[in-house]
Formats: C-alpha cells, structure tokens, sequence
C-alpha cells in the first residue's frame, strides 16, 4: 500500500499538468491533456488511466475506490467542480459543473452529464445520452450530434498556463 | 436587525492597503491580472483565475468558501480566447458557488452552490437563489430573482434592492473582524464603564 502512494504519476510528452494539482497513486496521463491547479485525481487501489485531450478543470476530484483500473478516453471535458468514480468513460464526453457519476455508471462516447446531476444507474449510459435536470427529478434523453471538440481551448491552455504555473514535468 | 461579527484568525487572512481581506488558503491564479478595488473579502478555498484572463471586481465583494470565479472561454472568428470578467460592487457569492459568467453587474446577491454557465450576463440588482444552475449565455434582467434548474426567473424584487445589497455587504464587511481585535475592544469597553 505504501508503494502507491510513493508512485509517480507517469506523465506523456505534451500534456499540461500544473503543479498544484493533486496526484495520488498510479496515474498514467495521455500527451495533450490539461489539468488545471487544484483538480483531485486519487488513486486509492487501482490506476487510473486517462488518455488524450483531456480537460480537467479545477475542484474535479476523480476518485478510484475499486481494485480494477479506471480508463478514462480521449477527448473528454470534465468542468470545474465535478465527481467521477465511474470505472470506463470512453471519448468525448463532456461533465459538467457539480455532476457526480457514480461507481456503477460507464460513460460510452458523446455523453453528457449536465451541471448538478447525479447519475448513479448501474449500466453502461448509451452513445450520445445526456442527463439534464437537478436533484431528485434528473431526467434522461439521447442526442444524436456529438459534442464539440476542444482541440482549440487545449491549445490555448498548453500556451497560456505554463506562464501562470509550473507544470510538472513528463515522465513517461 | 445588525449581522453578527464573523471572526477571522489574523494568521489566516492578508489585509492590503486598499482593505481587501484575502485568506491565506485562497488560490488567487494570474494575481497580476486580478484588480480588486478596495474592500472585498476573499474567503476561505475560493479560486480566482485570473491567469486565464482579466479579473476585475468592485467595492464590497464577498466571495465565500470555496467558490470559483473563472473567466469564460470564447471562440472568436480568429482564434479562442478567455473572455475578461467583471464584477461590480457590492457583490455577495455564496460558498461553493462556481460562475464562469462575462459580466456580473452591481449589487447582485448569488446564492450557496449555485452553477452560473458559461459567458451569463447577470444585471444590476439581480439575485441567484441557492443551489441553482443557470445555462450557458443566459441573460439575468435587473430585479429579478432567478431559481431551479434550468435556471428560470420565480419573482421580482423590489426596487430597495440596490440600499439593500449596499447595507448588507458594507455591513459584513465590517462585522468580519479579526479575533485580537475583537477581544482588545471588549477589554477598552470594561474599563471605560469602570
């Protein structure tokens, strides 16, 4: 267990991580991905894996509970403040401000959790879905467009935030 | 109807020259894009982008535990850009309130947890109850009160708003007292009764 913890987060080429966010246990981070100060991923059993063009912003706590390794794809944006314990998010998804996605849910591609929505159902969500609503009455439907890329918010971030903060450096 | 004194360790917060007082545990990004014109209070685990882009914030500013101010993020025909926020005066956010708004006007009351989208517009004399989340690009009238999720507004205020939100925040403003202070009057008060 103490290993763990002394692990390093293995960082690729080209992705921004500022220093002051918080990195715990067996983290592998994709080339591209930018994660802004005081984001939360914790490793408690498992690594977590997350791939490339990822943004996560500030306040996000990822969190794996579970001994098997939580995937995180390609492409996803996860807004200030929000939860995920879900073991596989695949590509392009988009959660947002306050949402919390629990342990049983899995994220298939172009999903999106609105702000403040608890999704906890124990099943893969279908391509496309998007959770919308607050509280007890968070309601469901599925969208046929897929959510913007961020490729051009990425860039501008790689530019701007190493002058505002270190960034740790790659360690593949 | 006067608030009670909030007490504050002086350990804990930076009072500046211009009567801003700034925690010690808040996360000021880009602190020289940040210009906070005199008297705001900056709680607790908040967080000011400023290194995204310009943050300005008036008088009399409240920013409670543990929220998030972060200008939003535009794309122009040339190019992305973070957009530069403003705050008025006498403004009161809430905790754990997140606003990624343009502008946020005068006066304006934003309540606990609330989620304010993407590049909003909040007018003057407009208030946010708590826990609601308003939509990307939403515009908040003057005068009105905003509540749920979508965010829709519920009422109207009256027009005593502006005196009001005036009255409360230059009040807690000088009810947030640090804690020698505090006990230092207390002992001046007993001795002059002697």
């Amino acid at each position: 267990m103490q290993d763990l913890k002394r692990l390093k987060a293995k960082i690729a080429n080209g992705a921004i991580v500022c220093c002051e966010c918080e990195l715990q246990g067996d983290i592998t981070i994709g080339s591209r991905t930018v994660i802004h100060p005081r984001a939360k991923i914790i490793a408690l059993l498992g690594p977590i894996i997350i791939g490339e063009n990822n943004i996560i912003e500030e306040q996000v706590q990822i969190i794996n509970n579970g001994e098997d390794a939580m995937v995180i794809g390609n492409n996803n944006v996860f807004e200030v403040d929000c939860r995920v314990e879900s073991k596989k998010i695949g590509d392009n998804n988009i959660v947002e401000s306050k949402a919390f996605v629990g342990r049983q849910t899995s994220l298939s591609n172009g999903c999106v959790i609105g702000a403040k929505c608890e999704v906890l159902v124990h099943e893969t969500l279908q391509e496309g879905s998007l959770f919308y609503g607050s509280g007890p009455d968070v309601k469901r439907r599925v969208q046929s467009d897929k959510p913007s890329a961020q490729g051009a918010q990425i860039e501008f971030l790689s530019k701007v935030l190493p002058n505002y903060h270190r960034i740790r450096k790659p360690l593949v | 109807m006067e608030l009670e004194d909030i007490f504050f360790s002086t350990s804990e917060y930076v009072q500046t020259h211009t009567g801003n007082k700034v925690s010690r545990q808040s996360t000021l990004c880009g602190s020289q894009n940040i210009i906070l014109n005199g008297k705001n209070i900056i709680m607790g685990e908040s967080m000011i982008r400023g290194d995204l882009a310009n943050v300005r914030m008036g008088q009399y500013c409240i920013l409670s535990k543990q929220s998030v101010i972060r200008p939003p993020f535009k794309k122009f025909a040339k190019g992305v850009a973070f957009f530069p926020l403003h705050v008025g005066d006498h403004v009161f956010i809430g905790e754990n309130s997140v606003v990624n708004a343009a502008v946020v006007g005068s006066y304006v009351y934003i309540g606990k947890n609330c989620v304010i989208g993407r590049r909003c517009i909040l007018k003057d004399c407009c208030m946010i109850a708590d826990n609601t989340v308003l939509p990307p690009e939403t515009v908040v009238s003057p005068f009105t009160v905003y509540s749920g999720s979508p965010g829709h507004c519920i009422e109207e205020l009256p027009e005593a708003m502006q005196d009001l939100m005036i009255d409360y925040t230059k009040s807690f403003y000088q009810h947030y007292i640090p804690d020698k202070d505090a006990s230092g009057v207390n002992q001046l008060s007993i001795a002059s009764r002697k």
